[in-house]
């Protein structure tokens, strides 16, 4: 699948007030929800998966910004690159950090965007002006949406609890892959000359509250963590997003029928 | 705070081992002939899929089947030759049932546009592609390559899983399964996206001109490889 | 392990990767997925808006790996909390088709409103017809995934975990689709307006078939062709890789020493090499049944 036109994309919110909310918005969720569960009680392990959800609308705002440059091969590479790196950059840094695990965890992850980012340019000459920032941006924000589900599913980021019940139990392949797809998917659904920010970024929340309620699934079976309040503000958010986005293709499409023809040639003219 | 130098000095041959696998898995996707988009409407030789996608569905069931004789041998050449075989099965059956699909289906011989003769065969490749497309199908050298990419790509990961698994550690098996499938998965998708950007995400097989672009390939792979490896082998033996 | 018993399981995990293999395809060509869309993409940007649901959920590989994964984990979760094998299979594979559902919804709702340059209408009666249709093979694809991945978890005792499994064999199964059955939609069924027994003509792109036996082609007819050849053949594709890779340590039992383990490998190796004089064969019948498409220009001028 070749996609991509060549350029940058045209931005309504330019693209480092995202970054700005992707880095708090996912921070302050990890660490609230981190102290929260804590002192308050476990049900507070939703607000994790808002952080997540942070991460991935930078992330898809970052994939849309790079892939607009036309990649050479299809968008979905980039989110599998993106949470390749992230998922190696989490275990790393909650492996070893502790308290300031999310912390190394993103520096790592950008030092890793920043390689890779500099590798395809200098290396392999791909010759995208944006490509090392951009690799930096999407390894960042996939480690947060990482670090956003995997505290929505446990309740914390210690990491022995975090090793038994996401990793040994391979619920890290669901995050990898919905934090993946609510990365890459919302770029990738939209593609095309009349694609417009607002709607691509709307679909990114409502993937990642897919990637919510998934993540709440997961939580019903942990102690640390609350389940059913997670998968209730999970649907909720999704009602949200999927109606805006309908308004959004509503307002964007040539025409929203309820069936019929296709165009006639006058009016194809 | 762990001993970083310490750990990294004990467990130096897994840091070589993972990184070179990393290479392997890099130069491996330069041999599996994909033809993207245009190769499923019969348009370009190769399979018509994604390199990434293809690589990733040949790797990762060489690593399913790795990790099934690493539980019954430490033989390493064993596990490394298992995993090669689970890539190569996955290729090739893939390979020769788009076969079918090109011949059967749409009706047109394997052709290649890039050579004028089939490095292996001596067949005439040019006078069996169809008009407006850049060959179709797959004929014998893309094929053998392919088997070759999938070999290398098995190994490759293969590789990868069975230095995670190798790293001294504190960890009960279930949870160090955990940990070295996940940084396997994580390093092989790594590892799949940099050769595609390299090739530009479409090419025959070795004898396309393009294939002798994967030093480079090779060498950013080392690169970001060696990096990943020594956050993996710290993880895990810091544990 | 009894060797009968590991064959039974290997035979079961066969026939449910073969199930897997063809609802994938079907589900791929009924929604328009992967490659082939290039074209339906292409299309109103050639002046030839279309009825057909404009899929593209990523890629095949990732996108079935996200419905197997999402079903693994569910049912997990469900075996976990105590519930049978069997329920939780299927309620995984339930909760996977309808996040799948609304992620076909938004491909193909984002998609054409990004096409309204070149006029290309949204049509809510499709999204109403075809949606179901794609969370149905998509539900019988992820049962038949957690299927085999539950064996193999469960009988075969693989180490990897149920949601790890299934993810895995959900890239796989999205690739070989993706590389396999595909190809009948793309190349055959989307250009069955110019001659048939050739690649398609650069010239001819965008030119997709927009009208069907009655009224305007959808995606429900594309897979009404494609369920002839390019499904099952996809689902053989799935049911060997599953089934081979699985057989030759089967046969040849690695816990019974090193060197039976090492007999298991060349076997495997003599399968791939019987493939690739299969598709010699092919490739030589072919050549000689079809002929070649123009004529060698030295010979014509010795011949002249």
């Amino acid at each position: 699948m070749s996609a991509g036109g060549s350029g940058a994309a045209a931005e309504a919110v330019p693209q480092n007030k995202i970054i700005a909310f992707g880095v708090a918005g996912g921070l302050i969720g990890i660490y609230a929800a981190y102290f929260l569960v804590d002192m308050v009680g476990q049900y507070m392990s939703f607000i994790g998966a808002l952080g997540a959800i942070c991460g991935m609308i930078w992330g898809a705002a970052a994939v849309r910004r790079v892939a607009s440059y036309g990649l050479g091969t299809g968008v979905p590479s980039i989110g599998m690159l993106a949470l390749g790196m992230g998922v190696i950059a989490t275990t790393f840094g909650l492996a070893v950090g502790g308290i300031a695990g999310p912390i190394i965890a993103l520096i790592s992850a950008a030092i890793i965007g920043l390689l890779i980012g500099s590798l395809a340019n200098k290396v392999l000459n791909m010759g995208i002006p944006i490509m090392e920032i951009s690799m930096t941006e999407i390894a960042t924000a996939g480690t947060i949406t990482i670090i956003g589900l995997t505290i929505a599913m446990t309740g914390t980021f210690d990491f022995p609890i975090v090793l038994k019940q996401v990793i040994s139990t391979g619920y890290i392949a669901v995050i990898f892959i919905a934090g993946g797809l609510a990365i890459l998917h919302p770029f990738n659904a939209n593609l095309g000359p009349d694609e417009k920010q607002d709607r691509t970024l709307i679909v990114a929340l409502e993937k990642g509250a897919l990637a919510m309620v998934v993540a709440g699934i997961v939580a019903t079976i942990n102690e640390g963590a609350s389940g059913s309040l997670t998968i209730l503000i999970g649907l909720a958010l999704w009602y949200i997003g999927f109606s805006g986005y309908y308004e959004r293709v509503k307002r964007d499409a040539y025409v929203v029928l309820g069936t019929g023809q296709l165009p006639t040639k006058e009016e194809l003219e | 705070m762990i001993d970083i130098v310490g750990i990294l000095m004990a467990n130096i041959i897994y840091v070589i081992a993972i990184t070179l696998g990393g290479a392997l898995i890099s130069w491996s996707v330069h041999f599996v002939p994909v033809g993207g988009a245009p190769a499923a409407m019969a348009q370009a030789t190769g399979i018509g899929t994604g390199t990434v996608q293809l690589a990733a569905g040949a790797g990762l069931t060489g690593l399913v089947t790795a990790g099934a004789m690493m539980q019954v041998t430490d033989n390493m050449g064993l596990i490394l030759a298992s995993g090669a075989v689970g890539a190569m099965i996955m290729m090739s059956v893939t390979m020769i049932v788009g076969a079918w699909v090109y011949t059967y289906g749409v009706g047109c011989p394997p052709a290649s546009a890039k050579v004028k003769y089939d490095p292996i065969t001596k067949d005439r490749q040019d006078l069996y592609v169809s008009q407006g497309t850049e060959g179709h199908g797959l004929p014998t050298v893309s094929f053998v390559s392919g088997v070759i990419g999938g070999a290398l790509g098995g190994i490759g990961g293969a590789l990868i899983y069975y230095s995670l698994m190798s790293i001294e550690n504190g960890l009960p098996l279930v949870d160090l399964v955990g940990m070295a499938s996940v940084f396997a998965v994580g390093i092989f998708f790594v590892n799949a996206v940099i050769p595609s950007y390299n090739i530009g995400g479409t090419i025959e097989g070795f004898h396309d001109p393009k294939f002798k672009r994967f030093p480079k390939a090779v060498l950013a792979s080392l690169i970001a490889t060696f990096f990943c490896s020594i956050i993996a082998v710290l993880s895990i033996g810091g544990l | 392990m009894e060797p009968l018993t590991g064959m039974g399981v290997l035979a079961l995990m066969g026939a449910a990767a073969t199930i897997a293999g063809a609802s994938e395809d079907l589900e791929s060509d009924v929604g328009s997925q992967s490659n082939p869309n290039s074209q339906v993409q292409l299309a109103p940007q050639m002046m030839y808006p279309h009825r057909i649901y404009s899929k593209a959920i990523s890629g095949e590989p990732p996108s079935n790996a996200l419905m197997c994964a999402i079903g693994g984990t569910t049912a997990s979760v469900l075996i976990t909390a105590g519930a049978s094998a069997v329920l939780a299979l299927v309620i995984g594979a339930i909760v996977a088709a309808a996040i799948h559902g609304t992620y076909s919804v938004t491909a193909y709702f984002g998609r054409s409103a990004s096409q309204k340059r070149f006029k290309q209408p949204v049509y809510l009666d499709l999204i109403a017809s075809h949606t179901p249709v794609i969370m149905g093979y998509s539900f019988i694809t992820t049962f038949c995934i957690l299927v085999v991945s539950y064996l193999m978890v469960a009988v075969l005792a693989h180490p990897f975990s149920l949601p790890l499994l299934a993810f895995i064999w959900g890239i796989t199964v999205g690739a070989i689709g993706s590389s396999t059955g595909d190809v009948h939609y793309g190349a055959e069924r989307e250009f069955q307006n110019v001659e048939y027994g050739a690649g398609l003509n650069a010239a001819n792109s965008g030119n997709i078939v927009r009208k069907a036996e009655s009224g305007l082609r959808n995606g429900i007819d594309n897979s009404w062709f494609c369920a002839k050849f390019g499904g099952p053949v996809t689902g053989l594709a799935f049911g060997m890789t599953v089934f081979l890779s699985g057989w030759i340590t089967a046969l040849f039992d690695p816990t019974k020493g090193d060197a039976i383990g090492w007999v298991s490998v060349i076997t495997g190796v003599i399968i791939v090499l019987i493939l690739i004089l299969w598709n010699r064969n092919i490739e030589v019948a072919a050549r000689a049944a079809f002929g070649t498409y123009k004529e060698d220009e030295v010979e014509a001028e010795v011949a002249a």
